[in-house]
């Protein structure tokens, strides 16, 4: 190994943990104990960091656990899952996958799916405006299915909402819709017929076999009606043949 | 000629979608806006109608031991076509490594390897992107016993073989001369007049056990001191307020401008 790559895996190792300090301060000029202190301000910066990148991209698991908690919590992940990117905004796609086996949330298992729906709509915050030549489902658009009513979670924690914050999670399985009809990330319930509909089309199905599914689904789904709110709501791009 | 910008942050958003405010350019953190669309993306376009835009990298880890990962150039690339900045910048130091990234400024042992090393990365992003880059100087608080090139002639020393730019930071110099008794004015002596295309300044924190970068306060008086030395030795380079931590009203951020311009018009005079 090179002496800059030993002496980057000695800072980074002492950065990631603080066991491997000790190793890492001779490398440094001045008294050891001074170096132990400085290398503790990187080891900050870098859980300040992804713990700040974290808590942006899940504002209703923070609001859910706490911010104590969830500054703590922050920690394990990072440690169970750095970030591999330079992009801090790629930071915290395991997330879901994290809390659904940390022990401390075992008593909210609404978390994981909560998770997976803000990393869903984190990504469509910066998914691209326009769709792709022949894609008909617009690129901000997302589905997902949950035996937990994740659209009236997301409901009452927006900063914006005024009605009475209840959340009744016996409600039953819910669907969810993420779109974006211009910068600002929504997410709705869905019905089954919808949800299998949306689902098809977005794999590539013609509109005739999303259809007939969309009835097995749910006898009574409307396309018409649902075609027409999806249009306006830019889920839709291209209803191409279906018009 | 745009003399003093300010970096543009989330927060001052609407500020400047209002009205044209009294600042010369704008600069950006180039992830923030790697997104394939969305707001940010938006925001910026609306604003390079009515400010010239620099983006200001800090995510590439230039001086990374580990082989490049590609990504991150190929959006970098497809943001500057798009915006077409007047100046692209990245830094001086490391931060990849053992299948992970730290996601922070880590300084470079200043060493021959490390020099040629970083040669060669600014040269290949140079070449990818077709253009010159500027590279700023880091504020560090550990230094390695390894270095023995001075932080000023390990710059200079980059810039001459790559042919890049140096983004002067002289907060980032005072910074390190407080906690690793590096002399701010040599490292500046060190760098050629031309080679500066632009000068960042930002304020930091007095912490018990160093002195830390934090871009949360206003530029401290020392740092205006050497700022003005700067504008002597380098001349009225283009100049930046950063602000990234505890962000006040754009108010502030402006007010800063001001200072920053006056200086600039006292240095030009004498």
């Amino acid at each position: 190994m090179s002496e800059l790559a030993a002496l980057q895996r000695g800072f980074g190792a002492a950065i990631a943990s603080l066991e491997k300090a000790a190793e890492a301060a001779p490398m440094f000029r001045g008294p050891p104990q001074a170096a132990l202190e400085r290398l503790a301000v990187y080891r900050g910066n870098v859980v300040g960091a992804c713990t700040k990148a974290l808590a942006g991209a899940y504002p209703i698991v923070a609001k859910i656990v706490g911010q104590s908690f969830f500054e703590g919590m922050a920690r394990e992940y990072l440690r169970r899952f750095p970030s591999t990117s330079g992009d801090l905004n790629e930071y915290g796609a395991q997330l879901a996958e994290f809390v659904a086996r940390f022990p401390h949330t075992q008593d909210l298992p609404y978390l994981p799916d909560v998770a997976r729906m803000e990393w869903l709509v984190h990504r469509a915050y910066y998914a691209a405006d326009d769709a792709p030549p022949g894609a008909r489902l617009a690129p901000a658009c997302a589905l997902l299915a949950s035996p937990w009513p994740l659209a009236r979670i997301w409901e009452v924690h927006q900063d914006d909402y005024e009605g009475e914050f209840s959340v009744n999670l016996e409600a039953g399985p819910g669907r969810i819709l993420i779109y974006r009809p211009r910068f600002r990330v929504l997410v709705g319930p869905l019905s089954a017929g919808s949800y299998r509909f949306l689902e098809r089309i977005g794999a590539g199905a013609p509109v005739a076999t999303a259809l007939e599914a969309a009835l097995v689904a749910e006898p009574g789904f409307d396309l018409g009606a649902a075609l027409a709110a999806w249009i306006e709501a830019r889920v839709i791009v291209d209803a191409g043949e279906a018009t | 000629m745009d003399p003093v910008g300010v970096g543009l942050r989330a927060v001052h958003y609407e500020d400047f979608l209002a009205r044209k405010r009294d600042v010369g350019w704008l600069e950006v953190h180039s992830e923030n806006y790697f997104g394939a669309g969305g707001y940010d993306l938006h925001v910026l376009h609306r604003l390079r109608a009515d400010y010239p835009i620099s983006t200001h990298g800090v995510g590439l880890a230039l001086g990374s031991a580990a082989p490049e990962a590609g990504g991150h150039v190929a959006k970098l690339k497809r943001l500057v076509e798009s915006i077409d900045p007047v100046r692209v910048s990245e830094h001086l130091c490391w931060g990849r490594g053992f299948s992970r990234h730290f996601n922070d400024l880590l300084p470079l042992p200043y060493t021959e390897e490390a020099l040629a090393l970083m040669t060669a990365r600014v040269s290949q992003l140079q070449d990818s992107l077709g253009r010159r880059i500027l590279v700023e100087n880091v504020s560090s608080y550990l230094e390695y016993r390894a270095s023995d090139i001075p932080e000023g002639e390990f710059i200079a020393e980059l810039a001459r073989r790559s042919g890049c730019g140096v983004l002067l930071d002289v907060n980032n110099l005072y910074v390190n001369q407080l906690n690793n008794g590096s002399d701010a004015r040599a490292a500046m002596d060190a760098i050629a007049p031309g080679m500066v295309a632009e000068i960042h300044l930002a304020g930091h924190l007095v912490a018990p056990h160093c002195v830390v970068d934090t871009h949360g306060e206003r530029v401290a008086e020392p740092v205006w001191a050497l700022y003005r030395a700067a504008l002597e030795r380098f001349g009225t380079v283009p100049s930046l307020i950063e602000w990234d931590t505890d962000i006040p009203p754009l108010e502030v951020l402006l007010q800063e401008a001001r200072r920053a311009r006056a200086l600039q018009a006292e240095a030009c005079c004498v």
